[in-house]
Protein backbone atom coordinates (compact mmCIF):
# COMPACT_ATOMS: atom_id res chain seq x y z
CA UNK A 1 0.00 0.00 0.00
CA UNK A 2 3.27 2.30 0.26
CA UNK A 3 3.41 3.98 -3.19
CA UNK A 4 6.69 3.94 -4.29
CA UNK A 5 8.33 6.97 -6.26
CA UNK A 6 7.58 6.48 -10.33
CA UNK A 7 4.15 5.74 -10.31
CA UNK A 8 1.99 9.07 -9.55
CA UNK A 9 1.68 11.34 -11.85
CA UNK A 10 3.74 14.28 -10.44
CA UNK A 11 1.45 17.09 -10.24
CA UNK A 12 -1.11 14.41 -8.69
CA UNK A 13 1.70 13.67 -6.21
CA UNK A 14 1.99 17.15 -5.48
CA UNK A 15 -1.22 18.01 -5.39
CA UNK A 16 -1.76 15.67 -2.82
CA UNK A 17 1.27 16.87 -0.70
CA UNK A 18 -0.95 20.30 -0.58
CA UNK A 19 -3.87 18.62 0.50
CA UNK A 20 -1.77 16.19 3.29
CA UNK A 21 0.24 19.61 4.25
CA UNK A 22 -3.47 21.38 4.84
CA UNK A 23 -5.00 18.62 6.68
CA UNK A 24 -2.33 17.95 8.76
CA UNK A 25 -1.66 21.52 9.96
CA UNK A 26 -5.20 21.51 10.76
CA UNK A 27 -5.07 18.68 13.19
CA UNK A 28 -1.79 20.40 14.26
CA UNK A 29 -4.61 23.64 15.15
CA UNK A 30 -6.47 21.17 17.18
CA UNK A 31 -3.68 19.76 18.82
CA UNK A 32 -2.74 23.04 20.09
CA UNK A 33 -5.97 24.54 21.03
CA UNK A 34 -6.56 21.00 23.39
CA UNK A 35 -6.47 22.20 27.08
CA UNK A 36 -7.06 19.20 28.71
CA UNK A 37 -4.01 17.98 30.56
CA UNK A 38 -4.53 14.69 30.34
CA UNK A 39 -5.49 14.09 26.93
CA UNK A 40 -3.07 12.95 24.37
CA UNK A 41 -2.86 16.12 22.52
CA UNK A 42 -0.70 17.42 25.02
CA UNK A 43 1.85 15.09 25.68
CA UNK A 44 3.93 14.76 23.16
CA UNK A 45 6.55 12.12 24.82
CA UNK A 46 3.65 10.01 24.40
CA UNK A 47 2.81 10.33 20.72
CA UNK A 48 6.30 9.96 19.90
CA UNK A 49 6.14 6.55 22.01
CA UNK A 50 3.19 5.34 20.73
CA UNK A 51 4.47 5.69 17.19
CA UNK A 52 7.19 3.62 17.71
CA UNK A 53 4.64 1.22 19.15
CA UNK A 54 2.66 1.42 16.01
CA UNK A 55 5.59 0.72 13.91
CA UNK A 56 6.49 -2.72 16.48
CA UNK A 57 2.70 -3.60 16.40
CA UNK A 58 2.97 -3.62 12.44
CA UNK A 59 5.04 -6.62 12.98
CA UNK A 60 2.13 -8.85 14.63
CA UNK A 61 0.75 -11.09 11.72
CA UNK A 62 -1.42 -13.74 11.95
CA UNK A 63 -1.82 -16.97 10.12
CA UNK A 64 -5.13 -16.52 8.09
CA UNK A 65 -4.17 -19.91 6.06
CA UNK A 66 -0.96 -21.50 5.10
CA UNK A 67 0.95 -19.12 3.35
CA UNK A 68 -1.01 -15.84 3.87
CA UNK A 69 -1.18 -13.47 6.68
CA UNK A 70 -2.93 -11.02 7.83
CA UNK A 71 -1.04 -8.20 9.60
CA UNK A 72 -1.95 -4.71 11.71
CA UNK A 73 -1.87 -1.46 10.31
CA UNK A 74 -2.93 0.37 12.95
CA UNK A 75 -4.30 3.64 12.10
CA UNK A 76 -7.55 2.43 13.16
CA UNK A 77 -5.81 1.79 16.48
CA UNK A 78 -4.04 4.68 17.33
CA UNK A 79 -6.87 7.54 15.96
CA UNK A 80 -8.91 5.19 18.83
CA UNK A 81 -5.91 5.19 21.37
CA UNK A 82 -5.23 8.97 20.93
CA UNK A 83 -8.05 10.38 19.17
CA UNK A 84 -8.06 11.42 15.93
CA UNK A 85 -6.00 14.21 15.68
CA UNK A 86 -3.43 12.96 17.62
CA UNK A 87 -3.68 9.37 15.96
CA UNK A 88 -3.31 11.95 12.73
CA UNK A 89 0.33 13.62 14.09
CA UNK A 90 1.52 9.85 15.16
CA UNK A 91 0.44 8.59 11.62
CA UNK A 92 1.86 10.84 9.54
CA UNK A 93 5.58 10.21 11.77
CA UNK A 94 5.35 7.00 10.96
CA UNK A 95 4.74 6.84 7.45
CA UNK A 96 7.33 9.51 7.19
CA UNK A 97 9.37 7.44 9.09
CA UNK A 98 8.89 4.43 6.85
CA UNK A 99 9.71 6.74 3.81
CA UNK A 100 12.67 8.06 4.37
CA UNK A 101 14.61 5.90 6.66
CA UNK A 102 13.17 2.30 5.58
CA UNK A 103 12.41 3.31 1.95
CA UNK A 104 8.86 1.87 2.43
CA UNK A 105 7.02 4.57 -0.35
CA UNK A 106 8.30 7.30 -2.05
CA UNK A 107 9.35 10.59 -0.95
CA UNK A 108 7.54 12.34 -3.60
CA UNK A 109 4.94 9.98 -2.79
CA UNK A 110 5.26 10.60 0.75
CA UNK A 111 2.16 13.21 0.55
CA UNK A 112 -0.10 10.59 -1.33
CA UNK A 113 0.84 7.60 1.61
CA UNK A 114 0.04 9.79 4.35
CA UNK A 115 -3.52 11.16 2.40
CA UNK A 116 -4.05 7.49 1.93
CA UNK A 117 -3.14 5.81 5.10
CA UNK A 118 -3.28 8.60 7.79
CA UNK A 119 -5.72 10.95 6.63
CA UNK A 120 -8.10 8.89 5.36
CA UNK A 121 -7.24 6.02 7.88
CA UNK A 122 -6.44 7.24 10.69
CA UNK A 123 -8.34 10.61 11.37
CA UNK A 124 -11.35 8.96 8.54
CA UNK A 125 -11.42 5.73 10.36
CA UNK A 126 -11.74 7.49 14.01
CA UNK A 127 -13.97 9.75 13.01
CA UNK A 128 -16.37 6.90 11.39
CA UNK A 129 -15.45 4.49 14.69
CA UNK A 130 -17.28 7.39 16.71
CA UNK A 131 -19.71 8.03 14.36
CA UNK A 132 -21.27 4.38 14.57
CA UNK A 133 -20.43 4.19 18.13
CA UNK A 134 -22.48 6.70 18.84
CA UNK A 135 -25.08 5.69 16.53
CA UNK A 136 -24.88 2.02 17.99
CA UNK A 137 -25.93 3.40 21.40
CA UNK A 138 -22.35 4.09 22.79
CA UNK A 139 -22.09 1.26 24.89
CA UNK A 140 -18.43 -0.18 25.56
CA UNK A 141 -19.32 -3.36 23.54
CA UNK A 142 -20.29 -1.02 20.55
CA UNK A 143 -17.27 1.39 20.40
CA UNK A 144 -15.12 -1.65 19.84
CA UNK A 145 -17.22 -3.66 17.58
CA UNK A 146 -17.56 0.14 16.05
CA UNK A 147 -13.55 0.41 15.90
CA UNK A 148 -13.68 -3.14 13.81
CA UNK A 149 -15.86 -2.08 11.33
CA UNK A 150 -13.85 0.99 10.64
CA UNK A 151 -10.52 -0.91 11.13
CA UNK A 152 -12.10 -2.95 8.09
CA UNK A 153 -13.10 0.20 6.01
CA UNK A 154 -9.77 2.33 6.71
CA UNK A 155 -7.98 -0.79 4.93
CA UNK A 156 -10.52 -0.92 1.99
CA UNK A 157 -10.70 2.52 0.91
CA UNK A 158 -7.02 3.12 1.65
CA UNK A 159 -6.59 0.62 -1.45
CA UNK A 160 -9.91 1.88 -3.66
CA UNK A 161 -8.15 5.35 -2.99
CA UNK A 162 -4.68 4.33 -3.51
CA UNK A 163 -5.72 2.37 -7.11
CA UNK A 164 -7.60 5.31 -8.35
CA UNK A 165 -4.82 7.60 -7.76
CA UNK A 166 -2.13 4.75 -10.09
CA UNK A 167 -5.52 5.30 -12.60
CA UNK A 168 -5.63 8.98 -12.63
CA UNK A 169 -1.71 8.81 -13.00
CA UNK A 170 -2.39 6.48 -15.95
CA UNK A 171 -0.08 3.79 -14.20
CA UNK A 172 -3.01 1.21 -13.75
CA UNK A 173 -5.86 -0.13 -15.54
CA UNK A 174 -8.71 0.64 -12.95
CA UNK A 175 -11.29 -1.53 -14.17
CA UNK A 176 -9.34 -4.82 -13.73
CA UNK A 177 -6.97 -2.88 -10.30
CA UNK A 178 -9.67 -1.49 -8.29
CA UNK A 179 -11.91 -5.15 -8.32
CA UNK A 180 -8.39 -6.63 -7.45
CA UNK A 181 -7.28 -4.40 -4.94
CA UNK A 182 -10.43 -4.16 -3.17
CA UNK A 183 -10.93 -7.77 -3.26
CA UNK A 184 -7.42 -8.57 -1.38
CA UNK A 185 -8.01 -5.92 0.82
CA UNK A 186 -11.38 -6.80 1.91
CA UNK A 187 -9.14 -10.16 3.57
CA UNK A 188 -6.36 -7.73 4.51
CA UNK A 189 -9.10 -5.95 6.20
CA UNK A 190 -10.72 -8.71 8.45
CA UNK A 191 -7.56 -9.10 10.07
CA UNK A 192 -7.34 -5.24 10.75
CA UNK A 193 -10.63 -5.29 12.04
CA UNK A 194 -10.42 -8.75 14.24
CA UNK A 195 -7.04 -7.40 15.73
CA UNK A 196 -7.94 -4.11 16.15
CA UNK A 197 -11.30 -5.29 18.48
CA UNK A 198 -9.16 -7.95 20.30
CA UNK A 199 -6.56 -5.30 20.84
CA UNK A 200 -8.85 -2.53 22.26
CA UNK A 201 -11.21 -5.30 24.49
CA UNK A 202 -7.42 -5.72 26.02
CA UNK A 203 -7.19 -2.65 26.27
CA UNK A 204 -10.74 -2.33 28.15
CA UNK A 205 -10.20 -5.12 30.07
CA UNK A 206 -6.89 -4.52 31.60
CA UNK A 207 -6.37 -0.81 31.83
CA UNK A 208 -9.79 0.93 31.35
CA UNK A 209 -8.89 4.42 32.33
CA UNK A 210 -6.43 4.61 28.99
CA UNK A 211 -9.43 4.27 26.80
CA UNK A 212 -10.21 8.00 27.64
CA UNK A 213 -7.08 9.32 26.45
CA UNK A 214 -8.62 10.64 22.81
CA UNK A 215 -12.07 10.92 24.23
CA UNK A 216 -13.89 13.25 22.14
CA UNK A 217 -14.99 17.08 23.38
CA UNK A 218 -17.86 17.62 23.37
CA UNK A 219 -17.89 20.27 20.99
CA UNK A 220 -16.17 18.58 18.41
CA UNK A 221 -19.38 17.21 16.92
CA UNK A 222 -20.10 19.88 13.99
CA UNK A 223 -16.56 19.57 13.23
CA UNK A 224 -16.69 16.11 13.18
CA UNK A 225 -19.60 16.03 10.71
CA UNK A 226 -17.77 18.86 8.36
CA UNK A 227 -14.27 16.71 8.14
CA UNK A 228 -16.37 13.66 7.69
CA UNK A 229 -18.67 15.38 4.31
CA UNK A 230 -14.92 17.04 3.24
CA UNK A 231 -13.71 13.34 3.46
CA UNK A 232 -16.40 12.06 1.41
CA UNK A 233 -16.78 15.14 -1.19
CA UNK A 234 -12.66 13.94 -1.83
CA UNK A 235 -13.73 10.93 -2.10
CA UNK A 236 -16.35 11.90 -4.57
CA UNK A 237 -14.08 14.44 -6.12
CA UNK A 238 -11.52 11.87 -7.08
CA UNK A 239 -13.71 9.64 -8.57
CA UNK A 240 -15.99 12.72 -10.35
CA UNK A 241 -12.50 13.80 -11.94
CA UNK A 242 -12.15 10.27 -12.98
CA UNK A 243 -15.22 9.59 -14.41
CA UNK A 244 -14.88 12.99 -17.03
CA UNK A 245 -13.13 10.47 -18.96
CA UNK A 246 -10.56 12.75 -20.49
CA UNK A 247 -7.57 14.43 -19.01
CA UNK A 248 -8.93 17.42 -18.61
CA UNK A 249 -10.38 16.75 -15.51
CA UNK A 250 -6.56 16.38 -13.43
CA UNK A 251 -5.63 19.36 -15.65
CA UNK A 252 -8.59 21.63 -14.48
CA UNK A 253 -7.17 20.86 -10.82
CA UNK A 254 -3.61 21.48 -11.74
CA UNK A 255 -5.36 24.96 -12.89
CA UNK A 256 -6.74 25.61 -9.72
CA UNK A 257 -3.87 24.21 -7.52
CA UNK A 258 -1.55 27.01 -9.57
CA UNK A 259 0.00 24.03 -11.88
CA UNK A 260 -0.77 25.45 -14.77
CA UNK A 261 2.18 26.63 -15.91
CA UNK A 262 3.52 23.62 -15.45
CA UNK A 263 0.70 21.47 -17.12
CA UNK A 264 0.67 23.50 -19.96
CA UNK A 265 4.45 24.06 -21.11
CA UNK A 266 5.30 20.95 -23.29
CA UNK A 267 8.35 20.37 -20.93
CA UNK A 268 6.05 19.09 -18.07
CA UNK A 269 3.51 17.23 -20.22
CA UNK A 270 0.87 15.97 -17.90
CA UNK A 271 -0.22 12.98 -20.11
CA UNK A 272 1.76 13.04 -23.37
CA UNK A 273 -0.38 11.83 -25.72
CA UNK A 274 -1.85 9.20 -23.32
CA UNK A 275 -5.53 9.47 -22.13
CA UNK A 276 -6.37 7.85 -18.87
CA UNK A 277 -7.18 3.85 -19.62
CA UNK A 278 -10.42 2.19 -18.62
CA UNK A 279 -13.17 4.53 -18.52
CA UNK A 280 -16.33 2.55 -19.65
CA UNK A 281 -19.02 1.35 -18.17
CA UNK A 282 -17.63 -0.86 -16.26
CA UNK A 283 -16.04 2.45 -14.32
CA UNK A 284 -19.58 3.97 -14.79
CA UNK A 285 -21.11 1.21 -12.37
CA UNK A 286 -17.63 1.97 -9.74
CA UNK A 287 -18.06 5.45 -10.01
CA UNK A 288 -22.08 5.28 -8.86
CA UNK A 289 -20.22 2.56 -6.23
CA UNK A 290 -17.41 5.45 -5.00
CA UNK A 291 -20.33 8.26 -4.99
CA UNK A 292 -22.82 5.70 -3.13
CA UNK A 293 -20.27 4.81 -0.28
CA UNK A 294 -19.68 8.82 -0.09
CA UNK A 295 -23.36 9.68 0.75
CA UNK A 296 -23.89 6.76 2.77
CA UNK A 297 -20.56 7.95 4.59
CA UNK A 298 -22.58 11.34 5.05
CA UNK A 299 -25.54 9.77 5.95
CA UNK A 300 -24.03 7.91 8.87
CA UNK A 301 -22.47 10.80 10.17
CA UNK A 302 -26.10 13.14 10.06
CA UNK A 303 -28.20 10.59 11.26
CA UNK A 304 -25.54 9.42 14.31
CA UNK A 305 -25.51 13.33 15.02
CA UNK A 306 -29.39 13.43 15.10
CA UNK A 307 -28.95 9.83 17.40
CA UNK A 308 -26.42 11.71 19.93
CA UNK A 309 -29.04 14.78 20.37
CA UNK A 310 -31.93 12.00 20.88
CA UNK A 311 -30.12 10.62 23.28
CA UNK A 312 -29.10 13.55 25.34
CA UNK A 313 -32.58 14.92 25.66
CA UNK B 1 35.95 12.73 10.16
CA UNK B 2 33.93 11.16 13.39
CA UNK B 3 30.03 13.34 13.00
CA UNK B 4 28.48 13.50 15.78
CA UNK B 5 24.37 13.31 14.59
CA UNK B 6 22.36 15.84 14.58
CA UNK B 7 25.10 18.49 14.28
CA UNK B 8 25.15 18.44 10.62
CA UNK B 9 23.38 20.85 8.59
CA UNK B 10 21.75 18.10 5.84
CA UNK B 11 19.49 20.60 4.62
CA UNK B 12 21.07 20.65 1.53
CA UNK B 13 21.11 17.19 1.49
CA UNK B 14 17.51 16.51 1.87
CA UNK B 15 17.06 19.06 -0.60
CA UNK B 16 18.78 17.51 -3.05
CA UNK B 17 17.54 14.18 -2.48
CA UNK B 18 13.99 15.73 -3.24
CA UNK B 19 14.76 17.53 -5.94
CA UNK B 20 16.19 14.92 -8.21
CA UNK B 21 13.26 12.57 -6.98
CA UNK B 22 11.15 14.84 -8.66
CA UNK B 23 13.39 15.55 -11.53
CA UNK B 24 13.30 11.46 -12.13
CA UNK B 25 9.00 11.19 -11.58
CA UNK B 26 8.53 14.70 -14.50
CA UNK B 27 10.43 12.39 -16.69
CA UNK B 28 8.25 11.27 -19.88
CA UNK B 29 7.36 7.24 -20.65
CA UNK B 30 10.27 5.94 -22.82
CA UNK B 31 13.24 8.54 -22.07
CA UNK B 32 15.78 5.41 -21.18
CA UNK B 33 18.47 7.23 -21.89
CA UNK B 34 17.75 9.85 -19.31
CA UNK B 35 16.52 7.15 -16.71
CA UNK B 36 19.90 6.03 -17.10
CA UNK B 37 21.87 8.84 -17.12
CA UNK B 38 19.94 9.58 -13.68
CA UNK B 39 20.84 6.09 -12.27
CA UNK B 40 24.31 6.91 -13.53
CA UNK B 41 23.98 10.43 -11.23
CA UNK B 42 22.62 8.32 -7.77
CA UNK B 43 25.06 5.66 -8.31
CA UNK B 44 28.10 8.04 -8.25
CA UNK B 45 26.21 9.53 -5.35
CA UNK B 46 26.18 6.08 -3.80
CA UNK B 47 29.89 5.28 -4.48
CA UNK B 48 31.05 8.43 -2.82
CA UNK B 49 29.53 6.97 0.55
CA UNK B 50 30.83 3.73 -0.47
CA UNK B 51 27.95 2.10 -1.75
CA UNK B 52 28.80 -0.90 -4.33
CA UNK B 53 26.91 0.11 -7.23
CA UNK B 54 25.32 -3.36 -8.06
CA UNK B 55 24.45 -3.32 -3.73
CA UNK B 56 22.45 -0.44 -4.45
CA UNK B 57 20.88 -1.62 -7.06
CA UNK B 58 20.00 -4.69 -5.70
CA UNK B 59 18.43 -2.66 -2.26
CA UNK B 60 16.55 -0.82 -4.81
CA UNK B 61 14.69 -4.06 -6.03
CA UNK B 62 12.13 -3.68 -2.91
CA UNK B 63 10.56 -1.65 -5.45
CA UNK B 64 10.07 -4.40 -8.01
CA UNK B 65 6.72 -6.24 -6.75
CA UNK B 66 5.14 -2.79 -7.14
CA UNK B 67 4.97 -3.11 -11.10
CA UNK B 68 1.92 -5.58 -10.53
CA UNK B 69 -0.45 -2.80 -10.20
CA UNK B 70 0.81 -1.72 -14.16
CA UNK B 71 1.07 -4.79 -15.33
CA UNK B 72 -2.92 -5.00 -16.75
CA UNK B 73 -1.64 -2.05 -19.36
CA UNK B 74 -0.02 -4.23 -21.07
CA UNK B 75 -2.29 -6.37 -21.91
CA UNK B 76 -5.61 -4.02 -21.91
CA UNK B 77 -4.47 -0.74 -23.92
CA UNK B 78 -4.64 -1.93 -28.04
CA UNK B 79 -2.74 0.88 -29.52
CA UNK B 80 0.81 0.21 -30.99
CA UNK B 81 -0.02 -3.28 -30.64
CA UNK B 82 3.57 -5.16 -31.05
CA UNK B 83 2.31 -8.79 -30.47
CA UNK B 84 -0.65 -10.55 -30.40
CA UNK B 85 -1.29 -14.52 -30.08
CA UNK B 86 -3.17 -17.31 -28.33
CA UNK B 87 -1.67 -17.95 -25.34
CA UNK B 88 -3.82 -21.58 -24.36
CA UNK B 89 -7.77 -20.21 -24.96
CA UNK B 90 -6.77 -17.16 -24.25
CA UNK B 91 -6.56 -14.29 -27.03
CA UNK B 92 -3.17 -11.87 -26.39
CA UNK B 93 -2.32 -9.04 -27.38
CA UNK B 94 0.59 -6.58 -26.06
CA UNK B 95 0.67 -2.58 -26.54
CA UNK B 96 3.31 -0.92 -26.82
CA UNK B 97 2.53 2.29 -25.08
CA UNK B 98 1.11 -0.14 -22.02
CA UNK B 99 4.40 -1.87 -21.59
CA UNK B 100 6.57 1.89 -22.00
CA UNK B 101 4.43 3.01 -19.17
CA UNK B 102 5.10 -0.14 -17.23
CA UNK B 103 8.62 -0.18 -18.07
CA UNK B 104 9.49 3.49 -16.98
CA UNK B 105 6.96 3.37 -13.79
CA UNK B 106 9.04 0.82 -12.82
CA UNK B 107 12.36 2.33 -13.59
CA UNK B 108 11.67 5.68 -12.12
CA UNK B 109 10.58 3.80 -9.01
CA UNK B 110 13.69 2.01 -8.93
CA UNK B 111 15.74 4.73 -9.36
CA UNK B 112 13.87 7.19 -7.20
CA UNK B 113 13.76 4.59 -4.26
CA UNK B 114 18.39 4.35 -4.45
CA UNK B 115 18.29 7.99 -4.29
CA UNK B 116 16.56 7.69 -0.89
CA UNK B 117 19.13 4.63 0.32
CA UNK B 118 21.42 6.96 -0.55
CA UNK B 119 19.86 10.08 1.32
CA UNK B 120 19.82 7.64 4.42
CA UNK B 121 23.36 6.47 4.26
CA UNK B 122 24.61 10.29 3.99
CA UNK B 123 22.75 11.46 6.73
CA UNK B 124 21.15 9.85 9.60
CA UNK B 125 17.79 10.02 11.01
CA UNK B 126 18.37 12.13 13.77
CA UNK B 127 20.37 14.13 11.35
CA UNK B 128 17.32 14.39 8.73
CA UNK B 129 15.13 15.20 11.60
CA UNK B 130 17.23 18.14 12.47
CA UNK B 131 17.34 19.59 8.74
CA UNK B 132 13.72 19.36 8.52
CA UNK B 133 12.88 21.04 11.64
CA UNK B 134 15.30 23.55 10.13
CA UNK B 135 12.84 23.28 6.93
CA UNK B 136 10.09 24.40 9.31
CA UNK B 137 8.99 21.07 10.27
CA UNK B 138 6.15 21.67 12.83
CA UNK B 139 7.29 21.37 16.39
CA UNK B 140 5.02 18.59 17.63
CA UNK B 141 5.73 16.34 14.15
CA UNK B 142 9.29 16.78 14.46
CA UNK B 143 9.40 15.81 18.64
CA UNK B 144 7.15 12.53 17.96
CA UNK B 145 8.95 11.80 14.91
CA UNK B 146 12.53 12.22 17.22
CA UNK B 147 10.95 10.01 19.58
CA UNK B 148 9.29 7.40 17.31
CA UNK B 149 13.03 6.74 16.23
CA UNK B 150 15.06 6.80 19.50
CA UNK B 151 12.26 4.05 21.05
CA UNK B 152 12.13 2.08 17.66
CA UNK B 153 14.72 -0.90 18.58
CA UNK B 154 13.26 -1.19 21.91
CA UNK B 155 9.73 -1.78 21.20
CA UNK B 156 10.54 -4.04 18.02
CA UNK B 157 12.81 -6.13 20.76
CA UNK B 158 9.80 -6.20 22.77
CA UNK B 159 7.21 -7.54 19.86
CA UNK B 160 9.94 -9.98 18.55
CA UNK B 161 10.33 -11.49 21.57
CA UNK B 162 6.49 -11.57 21.95
CA UNK B 163 6.26 -13.45 18.60
CA UNK B 164 8.59 -15.74 19.99
CA UNK B 165 7.07 -16.55 22.52
CA UNK B 166 3.28 -16.97 20.73
CA UNK B 167 5.34 -18.83 17.97
CA UNK B 168 6.60 -21.18 20.86
CA UNK B 169 3.08 -21.75 22.78
CA UNK B 170 0.62 -21.50 20.18
CA UNK B 171 -0.18 -19.58 16.88
CA UNK B 172 1.66 -20.82 14.14
CA UNK B 173 -0.20 -21.77 10.36
CA UNK B 174 1.20 -25.40 9.98
CA UNK B 175 2.92 -27.57 12.61
CA UNK B 176 6.03 -29.74 12.18
CA UNK B 177 3.92 -32.50 9.94
CA UNK B 178 1.59 -30.22 8.40
CA UNK B 179 -0.85 -30.18 10.92
CA UNK B 180 -2.78 -27.13 11.84
CA UNK B 181 -2.30 -25.68 14.80
CA UNK B 182 -3.64 -23.27 16.98
CA UNK B 183 -7.62 -22.51 17.26
CA UNK B 184 -10.11 -20.64 14.68
CA UNK B 185 -9.09 -17.75 12.72
CA UNK B 186 -11.28 -15.44 15.23
CA UNK B 187 -8.98 -17.08 17.79
CA UNK B 188 -5.97 -16.13 16.25
CA UNK B 189 -6.76 -12.72 15.77
CA UNK B 190 -7.84 -12.65 19.27
CA UNK B 191 -4.31 -13.77 20.31
CA UNK B 192 -2.83 -11.43 18.22
CA UNK B 193 -4.75 -8.63 19.47
CA UNK B 194 -3.90 -9.44 22.96
CA UNK B 195 -0.31 -9.46 22.46
CA UNK B 196 -0.73 -6.04 20.43
CA UNK B 197 -3.09 -4.70 23.39
CA UNK B 198 -0.22 -5.99 25.99
CA UNK B 199 2.65 -3.96 24.18
CA UNK B 200 0.89 -0.68 24.17
CA UNK B 201 0.13 -1.17 27.96
CA UNK B 202 3.99 -1.41 27.92
CA UNK B 203 4.67 1.50 25.87
CA UNK B 204 2.14 3.55 27.71
CA UNK B 205 4.11 2.45 30.60
CA UNK B 206 7.45 3.77 29.49
CA UNK B 207 6.08 6.59 28.48
CA UNK B 208 4.46 7.59 31.41
CA UNK B 209 8.19 6.66 33.13
CA UNK B 210 9.80 9.25 30.16
CA UNK B 211 7.26 11.51 30.96
CA UNK B 212 7.88 12.09 34.65
CA UNK B 213 11.89 11.49 34.13
CA UNK B 214 11.56 14.50 31.62
CA UNK B 215 9.24 16.94 33.63
CA UNK B 216 11.45 16.27 37.12
CA UNK B 217 14.71 17.64 34.92
CA UNK B 218 12.27 20.96 33.85
CA UNK B 219 10.99 19.38 30.11
CA UNK B 220 8.28 21.90 29.07
CA UNK B 221 6.76 19.64 26.52
CA UNK B 222 8.94 20.03 23.34
CA UNK B 223 12.04 17.90 23.20
CA UNK B 224 13.20 19.98 20.29
CA UNK B 225 14.49 23.21 22.22
CA UNK B 226 17.91 22.08 21.67
CA UNK B 227 20.67 24.32 19.79
CA UNK B 228 20.57 23.81 16.12
CA UNK B 229 23.53 23.35 14.45
CA UNK B 230 25.44 25.64 12.59
CA UNK B 231 23.63 26.35 9.56
CA UNK B 232 25.50 25.61 6.56
CA UNK B 233 27.21 28.85 5.28
CA UNK B 234 26.62 27.04 1.30
CA UNK B 235 23.37 26.38 1.86
CA UNK B 236 22.31 28.59 -0.53
CA UNK B 237 24.58 27.86 -3.35
CA UNK B 238 24.18 24.08 -2.80
CA UNK B 239 20.35 24.34 -3.29
CA UNK B 240 20.80 26.27 -6.59
CA UNK B 241 22.72 23.77 -7.53
CA UNK B 242 20.26 20.85 -7.04
CA UNK B 243 17.64 22.98 -8.96
CA UNK B 244 19.90 23.42 -11.37
CA UNK B 245 20.63 19.85 -11.79
CA UNK B 246 16.85 19.27 -11.29
CA UNK B 247 16.29 21.43 -14.59
CA UNK B 248 19.08 20.42 -16.19
CA UNK B 249 17.80 16.58 -15.55
CA UNK B 250 14.15 17.23 -17.00
CA UNK B 251 15.47 18.98 -19.64
CA UNK B 252 17.79 15.89 -20.82
CA UNK B 253 14.51 14.00 -20.05
CA UNK B 254 12.60 15.95 -22.69
CA UNK B 255 15.01 16.08 -25.55
CA UNK B 256 15.89 12.44 -25.61
CA UNK B 257 14.54 9.91 -27.54
CA UNK B 258 12.14 7.89 -26.54
CA UNK B 259 12.12 4.52 -27.46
Amino acid sequence: MHLPDGFLAPQLALALWVATAAIVGFALRRLSASSDEASAAQRPILMGIVGAFIFAAQLFNFPVAAGTSGHLLGGVLAGYLLGPWAGTIVMTTVIGIQALIFQDGGLLALGANIFNMGIIGTLGGALVARSIATALGGSRVATIAAAGVAGWLSVMAGAGVTTLQLGLSGTTDVSIGLPAMLGIHALIGIGEGLITIAALTFIATTAPDLLTLGAPTRASATRRILVGSGISLLVAALAALFASADPDGLQRVALTLGFHTAANTPPFELFPGYTIPGIDSATGTLLIAVVGVGIIFTAILLLSRIAARRGRQ
Amino acid sequence: MARVPGQVDARATVIAALAFILAVALMPAGAYVAMAAAWLLVATAGALRGIAPLTLARRGGIVFPFVLAALPLIFIRSDEVIWEGLVGPLSLHVSGVGLRIALSALLKAWISVQASIVLVATADAPTIVVALRRMRLPDAIATSAGLTIRYLELLRDEAQRMLRARAARSVSPVGVGGERVGGSIAWRARTTGNLVGSLFLRAYARAARVEEAALSRGATGSLSTGSLPTADRYLGVKVLAAVALLLALSAFGQVVPRL
